[in-house]
């Protein structure tokens, strides 16, 4: 499971590897460019971002492109997590206790695991929408190879990709806070990759743990 | 819209009213297509062709006098044929010009992302602006009659203009000039629709068509292209006409509904998430307390 | 066309028959829309096929290809029976009073009175009229046989009380006695109560007597295909006159020709067996011009207290100053004016005799201008077999046809190419757009054109072609002499450019001029030598005047090109239009219009008023020119119909007008999937002779059981829009139009490939599975019809790219024509199908 060492030297942890941290930012990007040209489609008020991006026309071609980037990268993120993502008996607690967490009163929130409930709701939100907003996004991009006679179709995937979209942009104001503002330290477990051990022992108490039980240090 | 230049709206040294003042100037246009007495002769194809300067293209025979299954984004109209058995088994053989519809509330321009890639006139045409288009094709999901096309070289969607380019310098439209029986007409949406309802009726009392009737669907706010149909209850016998078209419900939830809770819940989630800032600041780890103000490096 | 195009809108009744007009005469076609839209007029289409015509009618009948005289006939039988005639106009402006002479015999068995079985024709002096005045009362007049001239008598015997026995309108209504509407549906496969209703709404406009609603005939060429198709427009006419639709507007006989000039075509003589004008051409037993004169110089003949015109009695006006137009000085009263000069038509020459003679070796080379005689057929096999015989051919064209490329038919391999010697030549010619000079229409409206732009490249006009090969064929004459070479030295060549003769000036010389000062003495009008000539009615037979085309004679005047008119206005609102272009003869637009008014000189309906007689100025008047004798009063009952020596419409065509019959009878197609239900021993036409080349072959109907027809379509014309991607993008392929029940029998799906055999060739094209046509109940026989266009050939845009399988229509088409029009019969053969 762990064929990194998750104690490093320097008394940190690493938190994410370099694959995970490379394809989480294959995702983030694509992902960040989806949104902005999206947001071009989705409302006159923004339509001004696709200009702004080297021509609503090449957003519009490049868009497609980009969702299957990210639908490349969200696969690569479920072959890497899913495992880790599954629900696990202490969720339940865990999701009781969400107002201490909102209210920053962690002490009272129960030890979660690498991953906590949320970014659990979070990855697989990601996925069930990703997977929407791909086969939508799949027939908004061929519009016109879908015939006459079943072209309620085309209304449908119009429809079903703006809700989709609406979804991941939830869920995605609420990552990207968290994890600059909201969470210090957390930026950095995607960039460089480690976390100090007071890091890990509070927000992932239950990982942490584990590290220590399985923990061998690098010299 | 040049008559605009030809109203007065004050006279100097006159006594009493401007003539004219106030009066309501009808500047919407109508091509009306009486199927009862199109002969099929697609004189009209290739008028609209030649108008807009697209070439020949090769074809395929299909078991039908029709050139092609559908219209296509260089063939913007297209005579559908349909042959008809009805129930006292005598044969009509159906003839239907299909083109864009210019709808009063047209489904393309409400499901378009694009800033001034579809346009609607004040004569009702609705004009496709090519240099504006993304090519993104939510027109092709708009429409309720399939007549916006791709076009997979120039990526970018095309229809019938009602040759706006003539309509503005006060010519009749390229087909209607071409029609040899005068199966087509053009003028205002007034006019129109009473030559269509007259000749509606003589159908009726004169022809044994006793579902004669005209075909502008209120669905779609009323079309600027009206046919007379000889069955006007069966619609869908004219090479799939469709019965009561509408903007897709679909369209029309993704436009208003879902848009306005959406963007009210990106507003919001943004303007909530500063405010969950102002009020719990972040999560602070006790034992980085002293030294960690951003992150460990 | 008797009427025109824009005088359908002023009709009330149309019967459509033989034609397809929506789909072959778009343009033309709206003026029977705006009858329909602003008259409520009535449309009835009846055709082998349910056509785009079809779509637009208010009743459809379905007809087995061939039958249209049992349909025709069973009209006339009805009209009768139920009193829906126009009985004044018939007494007054038919023949139908005039006795007929005893010894006329009716086809009950298929044959008329006089046929010599030997000779394969009719000895026709029993079809002629009795002499001897009022014979009503008389049931068995005593007929002065002996003393019968051999032409028509000039006092003819009559009974206005129409009873006598052997009274036109007696025979008539005998004659059709036996097409009643049991027989009618099993001959033509038009179910009884389908029939009646089309015959009983065709008739609704004498209904009651009414004199007002007019009703009009239009046919093209499903009725002139046919080795009987002439005696189907007899019928046609026949009808008209009997419900006096003739001459009214909004009436008449109508035919729509198949392309923009060939009215001019036929007015100009393109037939071997007339001159310009429609003069007869010279036999040999016409030993001098005298002869010749008294020939086809008609004398009246008619009841003698009648006038009649008898208009052609001026034949030998038109004759003598054609020849002054063709051999001018050379031209004199001592030699006849030249009428040796002209060659003497000993037998038919016609069109399917041209390729037999190629083929038996007598024509030696041919010169084919814009005619592709591979396509047109009929068999084409045997034309390409005869060109193969040739040894030139000369085709004067604006792309390489499959006449020029008989040479590289399918089928023909590269071996067999070398043996082929003919030489063929391919002259570029001019497009029709490249070209001036006139086209006339139906509606016999002579119009000039002018030239959009010049021909291309090496692209020459037709008549510098032509001007090339007289010029240096009289020159060679000159040099070398030769076997009698006078009628090329002395042919009239006087163009301001010998080699480029300026349309217009043919136009001027087909107008006619004076060669000596003329004088009208009632009016004083004086013309002076060299001046364009009035009208035909200046012209002499004393050599004073010359005149190219005597129905021409006003169209070039010294008023002017009256062809290049082009105004519009139309004061009566009949779509007369006066004053735009010029229509023969002298600007009539409507024939015989005086047959709009009744015998008193009063429009028979007072809202479409024509032609009038004016009391007041003793002469006719009207919003049309009359097509009479303008101070004829109505008292001196002169006829109508002023071309006949009658002065009366022929209900009865006495002796040799017509070859096969002074009735039409319904005769079978020589390839017909029946006996002739009314007389099985004589199904076909008895003067149809067959070619006797190994490519005459003809079908067993045991083994050919379909019925097949070919027509056109809107999306091409003829054999030259192959070559054009406009056309090829509308219909891109040859199909065969096939009955959805056939289909169903063979297990062929449409867009399927089948091949269409007759016993002379073979067509492959896709299946066109459709409801249009239905299979056919002939006699208790259940009967496929199927159709197929004629426009794909073996050279074109397709067909060059190998994307069908270059098989002409007329492969199958049969090599029998008409025996008074030489139409071969193209619509109604015998084939079979099968998948290919």
């Amino acid at each position: 499971m762990n064929r990194e060492p998750y104690l490093l030297p320097n008394g940190r942890v690493l938190r994410y590897s370099f694959r995970e941290r490379l394809i989480h930012w294959m995702a983030g990007i694509s992902y960040l460019y989806l949104l902005l040209s999206g947001l071009a489609f989705w409302t006159p008020w923004l339509f001004w971002i696709g200009v702004v991006l080297v021509g609503a026309t090449v957003a519009r071609e490049l868009h497609p492109w980009f969702g299957i980037l990210f639908m490349i990268a969200v696969a690569l993120m479920y072959n890497m997590w899913a495992r880790q993502m599954r629900k696990t008996p202490s969720d339940k607690a865990w999701w009781d206790a969400i107002g201490h967490y909102i209210r920053n009163e962690d002490d009272q929130v129960p030890s979660a695991d690498r991953f906590n409930p949320g970014q659990k709701l979070l990855f697989w939100g990601f996925f069930v929408f990703g997977i929407l907003l791909l086969i939508s996004g799949l027939v908004l991009w061929f519009p016109q190879y879908i015939p006459w006679n079943v072209h309620v179709v085309r209304q449908i995937s119009l429809f079903i990709h703006g809700v989709s979209f609406l979804f991941t942009v939830a869920l995605f104001i609420i990552h990207v806070y968290m994890g600059t503002a909201m969470e210090r330290g957390a930026f950095g477990s995607v960039i460089r990759g480690d976390v100090s051990r007071a890091w890990a022992d509070h927000h992932h108490h239950s990982w942490y743990e584990q590290l220590l039980r399985n923990s061998t240090t690098q010299k | 819209m040049s008559q605009a230049a030809t109203e007065i709206v004050r006279i100097s040294g006159h006594a009493g009213t401007v003539p004219g003042a106030g009066l309501n100037r009808e500047f919407a246009v109508c091509k009306l297509v009486d199927t009862t007495t199109c002969i099929g002769c697609k004189a009209c194809e290739v008028a609209c062709l030649e108008w807009n300067g697209y070439t020949f293209t090769q074809t395929t025979f299909d078991n039908s006098y029709q050139t092609m299954p559908e219209t296509a984004w260089n063939y913007w109209n297209l005579i559908k044929f349909n042959e008809h058995e009805r129930e006292d088994g005598s044969l009509m053989l159906l003839m239907r010009k299909d083109q864009c519809m210019h709808c009063a509330d047209p489904g393309c321009l409400a499901a378009c992302p694009a800033d001034a890639a579809i346009v609607q006139y004040a004569n009702g045409i609705v004009d496709f602006q090519e240099a504006n288009c993304i090519g993104c094709g939510y027109c092709m999901s708009g429409c309720p009659f399939n007549i916006p096309k791709f076009s997979p070289k120039a990526r970018k969607v095309f229809k019938c203009t009602l040759c706006n380019d003539r309509v503005s310098q006060g010519l009749e439209p390229a087909c209607i000039k071409a029609c040899p029986t005068g199966c087509l007409h053009f003028g205002t949406k007034s006019e129109m629709k009473e030559l269509a309802e007259t000749r509606a009726a003589q159908l009726r009392d004169h022809s044994g068509h006793r579902d004669a009737g005209v075909y502008d669907p209120e669905g779609v706010g009323g079309t600027h292209v009206i046919y007379v149909l000889h069955d006007a209850k069966h619609p869908e016998l004219y090479g799939g006409l469709p019965s009561n078209p509408r903007v897709p419900i679909l369209v029309q939830l993704w436009k208003k509904p879902l848009r306005w809770i959406g963007n009210f819940g990106i507003i919001f989630g943004a303007v909530g998430v500063f405010i969950h800032y102002l009020r719990f600041g972040p999560k602070i780890v006790k034992a980085d307390e002293p030294k960690t103000e951003g992150e460990g490096q | 066309m008797t009427n025109g195009w824009i005088d359908i809108k002023n009709t009330d009744m149309m019967l459509i028959m033989g034609g397809n007009p929506a789909e072959n005469h778009p343009c033309g076609f709206k003026w029977a829309m705006e009858a329909k839209r602003n008259r409520n007029a009535k449309l009835i289409s009846v055709d082998p096929r349910f056509t785009r015509t079809s779509s637009t009618a208010d009743l459809f009948c379905q007809i087995r290809a061939g039958t249209d005289i049992a349909f025709l006939g069973g009209l006339i039988r009805y009209a009768i029976e139920n009193n829906r005639i126009a009985k004044d106009y018939l007494v007054n402006y038919t023949n139908a009073a005039f006795i007929v002479k005893e010894g006329f015999k009716l086809p009950e068995d298929g044959l008329y009175s006089g046929f010599d079985a030997a000779a394969g024709k009719y000895d026709t002096s029993t079809w002629n009229y009795e002499q001897g005045g009022d014979v009503s009362g008389k049931a068995n007049s005593a007929g002065s046989a002996s003393s019968a001239p051999a032409g028509l008598p000039p006092n003819v015997a009559y009974d206005l009380t129409l009873q006598h026995p052997r009274c036109v309108f007696q025979l008539l209504k005998q004659q059709y006695s036996r097409y009643t509407p049991e027989m009618v549906e099993r001959i033509t496969g038009i179910p009884k109560d389908q029939y009646l209703k089309a015959i009983d709404m065709f008739t609704s406009v004498r209904k009651d007597g009414d004199m007002k609603k007019v009703a009009t005939i239009i046919y093209a060429v499903g009725w002139t295909q046919h080795t009987f198709g002439t005696q189907i427009i007899r019928t046609a006419a026949m009808i008209q006159l009997l419900l006096g639709n003739v001459g009214r507007a909004g009436g008449g006989v109508n035919a729509l020709r198949g392309h923009s000039n060939i009215q001019g075509a036929t007015d100009m003589a393109g037939l071997y067996d007339s001159l310009p004008g429609y003069l007869k051409a010279p036999t040999p037993a016409d030993a001098d011009l005298a002869a010749y004169l008294k020939r086809v110089t008609p004398t009246a003949s008619k009841p003698t207290m009648w006038d009649s015109f008898n208009y052609y009695s001026n034949t030998p006006k038109f004759v003598v100053s054609l020849l002054k137009a063709m051999y001018g000085p050379a031209a004199t009263k001592e030699n006849g004016f030249a009428f040796d000069y002209l060659p003497k038509v000993d037998r038919d020459y016609s069109w399917t005799h041209i390729w037999d003679d190629m083929y038996n070796g007598t024509v030696k080379g041919m010169m084919a201008f814009g005619m592709n005689g591979v396509m047109i057929g009929p068999d084409t096999n045997k034309n390409i077999n005869a060109l193969k015989k040739a040894d030139w051919l000369v085709v004067g064209e604006i792309y390489p046809d499959e006449t020029s490329e008989f040479w590289r038919a399918p089928g023909i391999t590269t071996d067999e190419q070398k043996n082929i010697k003919t030489t063929v030549y391919r002259l570029p010619c001019a497009g029709f757009a490249e070209k001036d000079g006139s086209m006339t229409n139906s509606a016999r409206w002579v119009t000039w054109k002018y030239a959009a732009v010049p021909p291309p490249g090496n692209a020459r006009l037709d008549q510098d072609i032509i001007a090339q090969i007289f010029l240096r064929v009289r020159d060679l004459y000159k040099r070398e002499g030769g076997k009698f070479p006078d009628p090329i030295l002395n042919l009239t060549w006087n163009y301001a450019d010998a080699a480029h003769p300026p349309l217009s000036q043919l136009a001027m010389e087909l107008n006619g001029k004076a060669l000596a000062e003329l004088k009208d003495d009632k009016t004083g009008q004086v013309i002076k030598a060299g001046q364009q000539l009035p009208g035909f009615a200046w012209l002499k037979d004393d050599g004073t005047t010359m005149c190219g085309n005597w129905i021409y004679s006003g169209c070039w005047t010294e008023a002017g090109a009256q062809i290049q008119r082009r105004g519009t206005e139309d004061p009566s609102g009949l779509g007369v239009y006066p004053n735009w272009a010029w229509s023969w003869p002298a600007n009539r637009r409507v024939l015989y219009n005086r047959a709009s008014c009744d015998p008193d000189g009063k429009p028979w309906d007072p809202q479409r008023k024509q032609v009038w007689w004016n009391e007041a100025s003793q002469s006719w008047a009207g919003n049309d020119v009359p097509d009479f004798k303008p101070d004829s009063n109505p008292k001196d009952h002169m006829g109508p119909f002023i071309m006949n020596p009658e002065g009366v419409g022929r209900l009865f065509a006495p002796i040799g007008v017509l070859a096969d019959g002074p009735f039409p009878e319904h005769y079978e197609p020589i390839e017909s999937p029946t006996k002739n239900l009314f007389h099985p021993d004589q199904s076909s036409n008895p003067l149809v002779k067959k070619f006797k080349t190994p490519y005459d072959k003809f079908g067993d109907p045991a083994e050919y059981t379909i019925v097949c027809t070919t027509y056109r379509l809107t999306e091409h014309y003829h054999y030259w829009t192959k070559n054009n991607p406009m056309n090829v993008q509308l219909i891109p392929e040859p199909f065969v139009e096939i009955p959805v029940e056939l289909a169903q029998d063979k297990g062929i799906k449409g867009t399927d490939k089948v091949k269409v055999i007759s016993a002379r060739g073979e067509y492959i094209a896709k299946a066109f599975v459709t409801r249009r046509l239905k299979p056919l109940m002939i006699d208790g026989k259940k009967v496929y019809p199927i159709g197929l266009p004629i426009h794909q050939g073996f050279r074109g845009i397709a067909e060059d790219e190998g994307r069908d399988a270059r098989t002409p229509a007329n492969l199958l088409t049969p090599a029998v024509t008409d025996p008074n029009a030489h139409t071969p019969e193209s619509k109604g053969f015998l084939v079979k199908l099968e998948k290919a």
